[in-house]
């Protein structure tokens, strides 16, 4: 008892000294890795504890599975500093070794935690040896060929080991490396590399295993040299020529377009015309139909119109205050782009106008051209004759006949237009001759209106009376409207046709007087039968056509319309008046009914209303 | 009556399918001779076989990583007794020496002794492995190819060896080996062994079967990488 409690002591004494003075039993030592290169050895590696402060000692025991044996290890040297060595005898293959290592001081030891290794799965070969990189001169370019040969202790002859390569190469200044497999194969060719200086390192593993370590850096230098790129820069060719043509092809195509773009053209006057489809599709109906202006004329205003119309008289003085713009504006907007001249009259009748401003047809307004066929241009187009369609051929005046003013509308005498008021609406419209007619002795201030005579006698211009001067006086017509000034015209009364001499820039029809010695008068025909005067209108839209007798067409001035439309409608027409194309005629007064050259007789204002 | 006519009917029928002639048998399809039909050489077949084991064994190694990733957290297993393996009495070289030993013949045999210990416990495995609802679907179509494969490396290595014995490589050689397929996989103590411990030891017998392919070959056709 007295040993122990010494021992005892001692002990306490031992521990308390060492701890004093710094030692201590040695750490836990730790087996770091256990490795076989060629997989026929091994090498176990451990990193010691803390010593104490003491020499330790290390000893590493392995057992082998399946058997209690426990073996020293046979060579802590050839591997270096705490290491193990396994060599071929001592080493055993899909075996597990139980591997501990105890570190022995003089304070004590310590047992690291056991670790199991099967040296099949922990082989890791050394890295192959004598790498050497050439460059290689081709047609295609030079590239690198690296050639390395396997580590020495691996023995892939005899199958034992299967190794796989695996190389690395980057240029000095690059920071990552372009790895490449080589498979089993000992070399390997690397193109596409650029000129300069390179590293290559090659490694290898075992089908099942770790890598090995990279090799030591090779260098190698790439040449400079020109690359060949003539491919690239034939394609590149190829290429943008073929880009080229497309783009060629394609303005080729647009053309049209560009030329568009580029020269667009002035935009014609945006006036609906005719229809070109619904002419080829040769409906007249619908063609027709689409000629109508729906609420046109304006229905609204027949009355002013029709008031306002008869305030004038063409003898006296008196201004015109009238909405007559309008109404001639409307004359001579209902004109159609073509004339379908079908029987509805010629340019030489003088009803033509009063029909066309009664019906308010479009198609009508072509004879309004035909007032002004001397002109270069009608003065019923010099508005609209662009817009329209063909225009419609003149009346053939070339023979020098004249158009006629339609009698009725230059009637001056209050009479016919009772008659027109009297009869349906339609004849309030009065035309545009008759409004000429009406404003041809006065110095009219209508906006729209004017009468310019040049060379005029001054002699009161009237157009009642189709004499058959055939010379119709044709009124300057300012169609213009607004700021016309009020010319003044000369308060004589001209009796004879005028005919359009020319017209003037300001849209002024120049006219002069066909009954002037001086006036081409052209196979005038004094049979006075061109004209039919127009009686009166009925409610039903008839015409009564007046026949007048022939004799001297100065006769017929106005003086003695009235007593001819009286004449017409009382007497018995000597001639009797020639019956209308469309039938209700009245019985026509002896100088009623005028019949043309060919017994034409206009009948278009007998054609029903639409 | 009737039932003497099912009896009969029924003997036919098995008399049919016993009768070995009664099976359908396939032959080779270049049974008549080398006419445009290629014959694989030794070392094809050699190549064919260990590419075969190699595709076997990583099977084999990818299911025993799974596992133990997932069933064995810990990678040391301290105290952990490994049952001897079923196969252990199969004397096998463990080391290249004692490989390069071994004659042909004998290398030959302990390899197809190896795979036909294999066929049924693989087979067991992966029945195993697809009644448990641990593993995915995955796992257990791996165990099921890993059996498919090990039967056909089987197979491929009898085909080998007929061909080396018809080119008078091999001596006296015994194929058709019946005693290994009584080997059942039961451990020392009679109690069937797990699947990780059957992996674990399958894992291993791959890896023996596949060297000692690659040290056969190169002993017999040494030209090809070797």
């Amino acid at each position: 008892m007295r040993n122990s409690w010494a021992v005892l002591s001692l002990t306490f004494i031992a521990n308390l000294i060492s701890q004093a003075a710094g030692v201590s039993p040695p750490g836990k030592p730790r087996l770091t890795s256990c490795r076989s290169p060629e997989k026929e050895t091994f090498t176990c590696w451990w990193e010691p504890g803390d010593d104490g402060g003491l020499p330790t000692t290390y000893a590493l025991y392995y057992r082998l599975e399946h058997s209690e044996t426990v073996n020293e290890c046979p060579d802590y040297r050839t591997a270096g500093e705490n290491s193990c060595f396994f060599n071929k005898n001592d080493t055993s293959l899909w075996v597990n070794y139980n591997i501990t290592v105890v570190a022995t001081n003089a304070l004590g030891k310590n047992i690291s935690d056991p670790v199991e290794v099967d040296v099949v799965y922990i082989v890791q070969p050394k890295s192959p040896e004598n790498v050497t990189a050439v460059v290689v001169h081709e047609d295609q370019g030079p590239f690198v060929k690296v050639l390395w040969e396997k580590p020495r202790t691996a023995d892939t002859r005899s199958g034992w080991i299967t190794l796989l390569y695996q190389l690395r190469v980057k240029q000095e200044k690059d920071k990552e490396w372009v790895e490449y497999d080589a498979g089993r194969q000992k070399y390997y060719n690397v193109f596409s590399l650029h000129p300069g200086k390179y590293m290559v390192q090659v490694r290898c593993k075992p089908d099942h295993g770790f890598w090995s370590e990279w090799t030591k850096t090779t260098y190698i230098k790439m040449p400079d040299y020109l690359p060949k790129e003539r491919s690239l820069w034939i394609m590149i060719t190829i290429f943008s020529v073929f880009i080229v043509l497309i783009l060629i092809w394609m303005l080729n195509m647009k053309r049209n377009s560009v030329k568009l773009c580029l020269l667009p053209p002035v935009p014609g006057p945006k006036i609906k015309g005719f229809d070109k489809q619904l002419l080829k599709s040769g409906k007249s109906e619908e063609i027709f139909n689409s000629l109508v202006i729906q609420g046109f004329p304006p229905t609204t205003d027949y009355d002013d119109l029709l008031v306002e119309y008869l305030e004038v008289y063409d003898n006296e003085q008196q201004e015109l205050v009238l909405d007559g713009k309008d109404l001639s504006e409307d004359c001579i907007k209902s004109k159609s782009p073509s004339d379908c001249d079908s029987g509805r009259g010629s340019c030489d009748s003088r009803t033509l106008l009063l029909e066309k401003c009664i019906e308010g047809r479009e198609g009508s307004g072509s004879d309004q051209h035909q007032y002004s066929q001397h002109g270069e241009t009608s003065w019923a187009s010099t508005e609209s004759s662009e817009s329209q369609g063909p225009e419609p051929s003149s009346p053939e005046s070339v023979d020098g006949r004249v158009k006629t003013w339609p009698i009725v509308c230059s009637s001056p005498e209050p009479q016919p237009y009772h008659h027109y008021q009297a009869g349906s609406a339609k004849p309030a419209y009065h035309s545009v001759p008759e409004i000429l007619s009406h404003l041809s002795p006065h110095a009219t201030a209508s906006n729209y209106h004017q009468l310019h005579h040049q060379d005029i006698p001054p002699q009161e211009v009237l157009f009642s009376k189709p004499a058959c001067s055939h010379s119709q006086s044709y009124n300057q017509f300012n169609l213009d409207g607004s700021d016309t000034p009020a010319h003044g015209v000369p308060p004589s009364r001209f009796l004879g046709y005028v005919e359009v001499q020319r017209v003037n820039p300001e849209n002024m029809l120049l006219l002069r007087p066909l009954s002037d010695p001086n006036s081409e008068l052209e196979g005038s025909d004094c049979t006075g039968e061109d004209y039919s005067k127009v009686k009166e209108v009925t409610s039903n839209n008839i015409l009564f056509l007046q026949r007048e007798t022939s004799h001297q067409c100065v006769d017929n001035y106005s003086p003695d319309l009235d007593s001819q439309a009286d004449q017409c409608t009382s007497q018995q027409p000597p001639h009797p008046c020639k019956p209308a194309v469309h039938q209700s005629y009245s019985p026509m007064p002896e100088e009623g009914m005028r019949v043309m050259g060919n017994g034409y007789v206009d009948s278009t204002v007998l054609m029903p209303s639409y | 009556m009737s039932r003497s006519l099912k009896q009969v009917a029924v003997l036919l029928v098995a008399l049919l399918c016993l009768d070995p002639h009664g099976r359908v048998g396939s032959a080779p399809i270049c049974a008549h001779g080398p006419s445009g039909c290629h014959v694989p050489s030794l070392a094809d077949l050699f190549d064919r076989v260990i590419q075969h084991s190699a595709r076997m064994h990583s099977l084999s190694n990818d299911l025993h990583s799974e596992f133990e990733q997932y069933f064995l957290p810990s990678k040391n297993h301290i105290g952990k007794i490994y049952r001897k393996c079923h196969t252990s009495n199969i004397l096998t070289p463990n080391g290249k020496e004692n490989a390069q030993k071994l004659a042909r013949e004998e290398l030959t045999e302990v390899i197809l002794k190896l795979l036909l210990a294999w066929r049924d416990p693989l087979f067991q495995l992966h029945q195993s492995m697809a009644h448990q609802q641990d593993f995915n679907s995955f796992s257990s179509n791996k165990a099921l190819e890993m059996g498919d494969m090990a039967h056909e490396l089987r197979k491929g290595v009898e085909k080998v060896a007929e061909k080396m014995r018809v080119l008078g490589m091999l001596g006296n050689f015994v194929t058709g080996l019946s005693e290994p397929e009584t080997m059942l996989p039961i451990s020392d103590s009679g109690e069937a062994m797990s699947d990780y411990e059957l992996l674990y030891c399958f894992r291993r017998d791959s890896n023996k079967v596949q060297n000692y392919l690659k040290i056969l070959k190169c002993r017999i056709v040494p030209e090809h990488d070797c």
